[in-house]
């Protein structure tokens, strides 16, 4: 009789697990449970569906349900999972009763942490995260005047931008400094909040958020700063892991709530995986686990759980966690360590900052750019480096996350060769420059 | 014990954070509003940051890593290939 796995969980951890282990074991049988009525679209790009930048939702999914079927992955949709039973190895389904595994993948993904005030139970309260209710609230936003984004995190951001580049009166409150300062510096972040300004968003940083307000529907939100008056609130706070069932049946968390896995994301209980946005993964650099990462990191764990749940032998590495987003007019990236971050965890640290160009100078279209570099005193390994220019980003930072995986030097990088086409790169790099001031600090 | 490492994870990070907001927001002029703390906050902001900080980072980082989670478990750094040019 042909294995079975089961999935629970239909985003991009689960649909990469299930792809994955029908590959490992082209005769076994996989079932993906999920409660939404889809699988496999890219939830990133909902927000530049609601900015307009994005004609429609259709171009955010992957693949079709009949494309699949006929790979022989078996998703069933709207289909609760409702406890896991280890020692038996049976999933509980909602309606439909127990049914067994042989090997079980948990990609339960995430929830936004609860804002814990009064008034979320309001109508007007999104959270932005299923496609469906995306489409649905889509149509919502051409009714709205004013909407409140709730913290400044990288979908509050991705939000905000949204929100203003769709004509909408937009605030954000946030209990933090500012935007985005769990990550980035304040030197970052400073070219977004000015675009913001132009752009007509309202900042509200160091602000508690103390009620949704409203009879039946949201009139305003309430903040220590005083009552906002809101026909929406976008609630982008922190991403927790869901981890409720698994928890239940006695898979073990670590320390940043997500389960604990290895290196094949193999969980506590033998025959069990775990990948995506519920479980945590060490950070390379400075070996603390992390938790609630990106699609990509989701997909590529998914496809690790499944070639293992496989019979396959895949292993994940610790992540360095390459980011990046266009905010306002700007675009900010970076990996791992930042100046605040570093600071946080007081590791010790020498720093250079360079500001470059995109372009040849003279090329229309030349934009600056700079750069942060962090480096270990003494051998001056790469640590964490920091962005903000408005292209080339994304592309820099993949090389920096490089960087520092491979533990190249801010020497290394001080003479690296660059690129020189007047239309695509300058003749002195950015990040050169900033490794550049980088020894020189050191 | 795990709830204990969960509890202070949360906690030490929520708050080292916003002392490092806070000295790195005054090194750039940049203005750092911050809501007011409790008993915990004061805690952790004027006792518990202070101390963390002035250990010593090898002992800070044994301290960190000897926490239970992932990071504990079997990752296997990826062999080095040789270094330099291929041919």
């Amino acid at each position: 009789m042909a294995p079975r796995a089961i999935v629970v969980g239909g985003g991009a951890g689960g649909i990469g697990a299930a792809g994955a282990y029908k590959g490992a074991q082209p005769d076994g049988e996989v079932i993906v449970f999920t409660e939404f009525e889809d699988a496999a679209y890219s939830p990133c790009g909902i927000p530049y569906v609601h900015g307009k930048e994005i004609p429609s939702f259709e171009a955010l999914f992957l693949a079709t349900k009949e494309a699949y079927v006929e790979q022989g992955i078996d998703i069933r949709y709207e289909t609760r999972v409702t406890a896991l039973d280890l020692k038996a190895g049976t999933v509980a389904i909602e309606g439909q009763g127990d049914l067994g595994y042989d090997r079980l993948v948990v990609a339960t993904g995430f929830d936004y942490a609860d804002p814990g005030v009064p008034g979320t139970d309001l109508e007007g309260l999104y959270y932005v995260k299923n496609i469906r209710r995306a489409m649905e609230w889509d149509k919502v936003l051409d009714t709205v005047k004013v909407a409140v984004v709730v913290e400044a995190t990288p979908l509050g951001l991705e939000m905000v931008t949204a929100l203003a580049h769709r004509g909408i009166e937009t605030h954000v409150i946030d209990h933090r400094p500012w935007a985005l300062s769990d990550l980035a510096d304040p030197d970052i972040a400073q070219p977004v909040e000015d675009s913001w300004t132009e752009m007509g968003v309202k900042m509200h940083y160091g602000v508690t958020l103390e009620a949704f307000v409203g009879e039946g529907r949201i009139r305003a939100v309430r903040t220590s700063a005083g009552e906002i008056p809101a026909d929406l609130a976008v609630i982008c706070t922190k991403k927790v892991p869901n981890t409720v069932l698994g928890t239940a049946a006695g898979l073990e968390t670590g320390p940043t709530g997500g389960f604990v896995v290895d290196s094949r994301m193999r969980t506590s209980a033998e025959g069990v995986f775990a990948c995506g946005d519920c479980v945590e993964v060490p950070l390379g650099v400075g070996n603390l686990p992390v938790q609630g990462l990106s699609g990509s990191h989701a997909y590529a764990q998914g496809k690790v759980a499944g070639i293992n749940a496989g019979g396959g032998n895949r292993e994940y590495q610790p992540v360095y966690v390459p980011w990046g987003m266009v905010a306002g007019l700007w675009m900010i990236g970076g990996v791992a360590y930042g100046e605040t971050v570093a600071r946080a965890l007081g590791i010790p640290h020498v720093m250079g900052v360079a500001q470059g160009i995109s372009r040849a100078r003279y090329f229309p279209g030349v934009k600056t750019l700079k750069v942060k570099l962090l480096a270990e005193p003494g051998t001056l390994r790469l640590i964490g480096a920091q962005m903000v220019g408005q292209e080339g980003i994304k592309e820099r930072a993949d090389f920096l996350a490089m960087a520092v995986k491979t533990g190249i030097t801010a020497e290394d990088l001080a003479y690296m060769e660059n690129v020189y086409s007047p239309p695509i790169g300058a003749l002195n790099e950015p990040m050169a420059l900033a490794a550049q001031n980088l020894l020189a600090n050191a | 014990m795990m709830r204990f490492a969960r509890w202070l994870r949360q906690n030490s990070e929520h708050y080292l954070l916003i002392a490092a907001q806070r000295d790195v927001a005054a090194r750039y002029g940049h203005p750092c509003p911050r809501p007011r703390e409790g008993f915990k906050g004061r805690f952790f902001l004027n006792l518990f940051a202070p101390v963390y900080r002035g250990l010593p980072w090898r002992f800070r980082a044994f301290v960190l890593h000897s926490m239970p989670g992932s990071h504990r478990q079997s990752w296997t750094p990826r062999a080095r290939r040789p270094l330099g040019p291929a041919v």
